[in-house]
């Protein structure tokens, strides 16, 4: 029998597990419905981060959200990571995993950044069977997430928007839409966020980031260093009334704030849904 | 058009050799191909170097955040990542200084610091048993030997590597002080890991030479023999007490026993 709190996440927000705030967590469970945390940082075979993430599962639903399979990347497909995944995904039985749209590896070489891919016909093959091949060895669908990006390929010939609603339906997997991202893009080119939402089918959304951005010149830097600022708690606003109530995660992975903060964020998080949940009844 | 495998390699070498000329045909005119590489290549940099300070605490705190930067990207240059597990990256550091010839003290510290943070993430093992504690205090020695714990690393060194690691850790009082240059003095170590935390304890040159030889699995009788040929007055009880407190021991075995 599974010894984890085994409810699905809720359409509730949820926080990033970050070990900076293990103690204080621990020692005061925070007011929050889910959380959800990087798999890669619980590789390793034994030791203290593994015991506490058995304890704060037992306390919260759970969430991985991946940032080293390199999905879009054109070498293989990395087993053993995969491996090391699977063995986490049995041990915390997460009710999501995610991944990214986008390559971080070639040739061997490894960025553990995420790097765009062209929006070709080429990559939406490749991408998709690469998927596919994950989905199947997991024996579950995967989230996809929208990623930000600091320059557009030349042969980019199908808008974002299409070509994650066009992943969704080739693969069966969900989307992990990130709002931040959305809106640092729109920024940085010029983009409307709005077209490419829209261009989102509203049941493939299964969750929603919130993330803070850094100012590197006159480019906006996706660092999640930082509040979520007015324009994606408005974009947030126009999401969930389009899509629906969904889990909802405040993302904070560099210079990271006090536990209370980051609880701020949820309850604002919160009461957006709430009145979505409202006006549905 | 360059095909999906050709801009991902043309992307590589730029962000690993500075290079933009060969990816630069692919990036939209709309945006600068060099900002562009640039603005990546420095954001992955970043990324390295803290991925580095996070491996090499005390090493960074010790030659400071310029230094430390300086060492991180000539290391990004030679190692590349090779996995999308960051808990790999940086195990070449002792190596690379080594080879770029910094201080000696760098390159040790280094290996003391990988050491630690092995253990950090290294398999969990069950306290030995009062039954397994029973079977060494009865069975005949030349029938037991010994497994080390997963988390436990034995590193000797050329000076007193460990007083600089002591000496840097966050809970160490500031007015600690290390004279430097260290003087030249074998040192051996164990690495353990107590509570979750990691530990760095000095041992006398036979018992490390001991736990090194039961590691290779030989058994009590002939690690007894070798302690007496090193140190006729060799306590062997007090040293098995000594190592089964810092939990360097996690199993005892007798051949044919039960």
């Amino acid at each position: 029998m599974s010894m984890h709190n085994s409810a699905p996440i809720p359409a509730q927000a949820g926080i990033g597990l970050r070990s900076h705030h293990f103690r204080e967590i621990l020692d005061a469970p925070p007011p929050v419905a889910w959380m959800e945390t990087h798999p890669e940082n619980y590789f390793g075979d034994g030791g203290a981060s593994l015991r506490v993430l058995e304890r704060i599962r037992a306390q919260y639903p759970l969430s991985f959200h991946g940032v080293g399979l390199s999905l879009g990347s054109t070498d293989p497909i990395d087993h053993a990571h995969l491996r090391k995944l699977n063995v986490l995904i049995d041990r915390f039985e997460p009710a999501f995993v995610s991944e990214h749209l986008s390559w971080s590896s070639v040739g061997g070489r490894f960025f553990n950044d995420l790097l765009p891919l062209p929006y070709t016909s080429e990559s939406l093959d490749h991408v998709c069977a690469r998927i596919d091949e994950v989905q199947t060895i997991l024996k579950r669908p995967l989230l996809i997430e929208n990623i930000t990006r600091y320059l557009t390929w030349q042969d980019s010939t199908v808008p974002e928007g299409a070509f994650m609603a066009e992943v969704v339906r080739t693969t069966g997997c969900g989307i992990l839409l990130d709002l931040n991202n959305i809106y640092v893009n729109a920024v940085n080119f010029g983009l409307d966020p709005i077209e490419f939402l829209s261009a989102i089918p509203a049941q493939a959304v299964w969750e929603i980031h919130l993330a803070g951005f850094d100012h590197f010149g006159r480019a906006l830097i996706d660092t999640h260093g930082q509040p979520v600022c007015p324009e994606v708690w408005g974009l947030y606003q126009w999401a969930i009334h389009r899509f629906g109530p969904r889990p909802t995660l405040i993302e904070w992975d560099t210079n990271l704030p006090p536990l209370s903060v980051l609880v701020e964020h949820a309850t604002q998080a919160d009461a957006i849904l709430g009145g979505c949940h409202a006006a549905a009844s | 058009m360059l095909q999906l495998r050709e801009i991902q390699q043309a992307f590589a070498d730029g962000i690993i050799k500075g290079t933009y000329h060969d990816v630069a045909g692919a990036i939209h005119p709309g945006a600068s191909a060099l900002r562009s590489v640039a603005l990546y290549r420095r954001l992955i940099r970043n990324n390295y170097v803290q991925a580095l300070k996070i491996t090499y605490p005390i090493l960074s705190r010790f030659v400071g955040a310029r230094y430390f930067g300086l060492v991180a990207r000539g290391y990004f240059k030679k190692y590349p990542s090779s996995s999308g597990d960051l808990f790999l990256y940086g195990r070449h550091l002792p190596a690379f200084l080594t080879v770029v010839q910094s201080p000696p003290l760098l390159a040790e510290l280094a290996r003391l610091e990988w050491a630690c943070h092995e253990v950090y993430q290294a398999a969990d093992s069950p306290p030995l048993s009062h039954d397994q504690l029973q079977t060494l205090a009865s069975a005949d020695p030349s029938q037991v030997t010994f497994h080390l714990h997963a988390a436990s690393r034995l590193l000797s060194f050329p000076f007193p590597v460990h007083r600089v690691w002591l000496a840097l850790q966050p809970e160490t009082p500031t007015d600690e002080v290390v004279d430097l240059p260290l003087p030249e003095q074998e040192t051996c170590v164990v690495v353990t890991r107590g509570d979750g935390k990691v530990q760095v304890t000095p041992l006398a040159r036979t018992d490390y030479l001991l736990l090194e030889t039961m590691s290779q699995g030989v058994d009590a009788a002939a690690v007894e023999r070798i302690a007496i040929e090193a140190e006729p007055e060799f306590d062997f009880p007090r040293f098995l007490a000594t190592v089964l407190n810092l939990g360097v021991i996690s199993g005892v075995f007798v051949e044919n026993g039960p």
